[in-house]
């Protein structure tokens, strides 16, 4: 229990409340739109916060609850801001300037020397512990939010590039799960029968492991492209990567390999019945 | 002998954390002084175990240490979760036994890939662990 705060809760909840929005309103939120509720949702973290200070001890531990009201709202206070791509500054600064006001309003209350040290003490602790915490919320939010983003940038970067007549080329680059193989797929089955496609050359450089879950949706891929009625020519696995697929017992059954995608095209203009020569060799065709 | 690399302890939520995972092992077995094959074995073998903690347990943890004695290099990997556990190890570890209609090699497939193979399942606990060495 501490009566410091327990009487900033009863006699001046309203005027700190106050002037703690208005102030965020004119620092912080002309920069970013104001979201509807978030008063709401400020009041709740101001509210829970005054709680927190008025009926806990001075903790010297105090550590913050994520699954305690405090931490509740804190934390949906920081997704959204997070969400309204703002800076982590900002975030930290508004839980500041919060404590700047009480540290003020509770100077003005005309204490013992002591009890003020020991609020102070506690209201800095408090809010150290919740700087900290939201900072850490923030960054992990931050960090999945570009994750998911940068994850469906990579879907949508899955050309099929039209190489020769008749010849596909699929570049596969970059982590393969079930989603982005099943857009692989369509994508891919889509190009097969627009160009007539006879041979489909799967590039599979720029994918870092060959697991058994890649190898499964690959081989999907396969069968489905092959159904249409291409020949497919993989390309760009490395010795590595041959000698693990071999030991996980792997097989892609009826399929061309080659270790370059430069052998690989060779190979599929073979199958077309053409090839790359020199200008002056025509004699030999 | 000289210092060994600190332990890397890693979460496995996600689909991301198993991209993680295998970079630090992969990582690892690089400062280690593994060659190119033994780097894709380990990373092919966490990758594996990894995604089979998402699939089959939700989520789990890794440990990569460093393990080497004297002149062995060796890098364990324990990846273990709470999940259900698995019934039949013996089963599990045969080729194309799968629950999900896998390919069902990701365990027999590790078990060849990597040097030390272990493997403890109970309802609640399976913690695999796999290492490789070099003798030097
Ligand atoms: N961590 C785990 N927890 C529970 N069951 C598992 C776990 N790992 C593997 N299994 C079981 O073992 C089976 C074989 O696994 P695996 O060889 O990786 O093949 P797949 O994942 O293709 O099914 C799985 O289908 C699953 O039933
Ligand atoms: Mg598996």
């Amino acid at each position: 229990m501490n009566t410091a705060f327990q009487r900033l809760q009863r006699e001046h909840r309203a005027e700190i409340l106050t002037d703690w929005l208005q102030h965020l309103a004119a620092a912080v939120d002309r920069h970013s739109p104001h979201p509807p509720g978030l008063d709401a949702q400020r009041e709740s973290l101001f509210d829970a916060v005054l709680t927190t200070l008025a009926e806990r001890p001075n903790a010297h531990d105090f550590m913050l609850d994520p699954d305690s009201e405090l931490g509740r709202y804190l934390n949906r206070l920081v997704t959204e801001q997070a969400r309204q791509l703002a800076s982590p500054s900002e975030t930290v600064g508004s839980l500041l300037a919060l404590k700047q006001r009480l540290a003020r309003a509770l100077l003005a209350l005309d204490l013992s020397s002591d009890a003020v040290v020991e609020s102070l003490l506690w209201l800095d602790r408090l809010f150290d512990a919740l700087s900290l915490f939201a900072f850490k919320a923030f960054v992990d939010i931050r960090e999945r939010l570009i994750t998911e983003q940068s994850l469906s940038l990579l879907e949508l970067s899955t050309p099929v590039l039209k190489l020769w007549h008749q010849v596909l080329l699929l570049p596969l680059v970059g982590v393969i799960d079930t989603l982005r193989a099943r857009q692989v797929t369509e994508r891919l089955l889509e190009a097969i029968a627009e160009h007539e496609a006879r041979v489909t050359i799967l590039d599979l450089t720029g994918v870092p492991v060959l697991d058994t879950s890649v190898a499964q949706h690959l081989m999907k891929t396969i069968d489905a492209a092959r159904l249409l009625g291409t020949r497919i020519v993989m390309t760009g696995i490395s010795p590595e990567g041959a000698q693990t697929l071999t030991k996980l017992g792997i097989r892609f059954a009826d399929v061309v390999s080659r270790a370059t995608l430069r052998a690989g095209i060779a190979e599929a203009l073979l199958i077309v019945e053409r090839r790359i020569a020199p200008l002056n060799s025509e004699r030999q065709l | 002998m000289s210092e060994h690399f600190a332990t890397e302890r890693l979460p496995i939520r996600s689909m991301l954390d198993i991209v993680t995972a295998r970079h630090a092992a992969r990582e690892l077995c690089e400062r280690l002084g593994f060659g190119k094959a033994d780097q894709t074995r380990i990373a092919t073998a966490v990758s594996e175990l990894a995604r089979n903690v998402i699939q089959y347990a939700g989520e789990g943890q890794c440990s990569i240490a460093d393990d080497s004695q004297g002149t062995h290099r060796c890098i364990r990997v324990c990846i273990e979760d709470h999940g259900p556990g698995i019934p039949d190890l013996e089963q599990a570890l045969c080729d194309g036994y799968s629950t999900s209609g896998g390919l069902g090699a990701g365990l027999p497939g590790t078990r060849r890939l990597v040097d030390e193979f272990e493997i403890q399942s109970a309802p609640g606990a399976t913690r695999i662990t796999i290492a490789l060495i070099k003798r030097g």
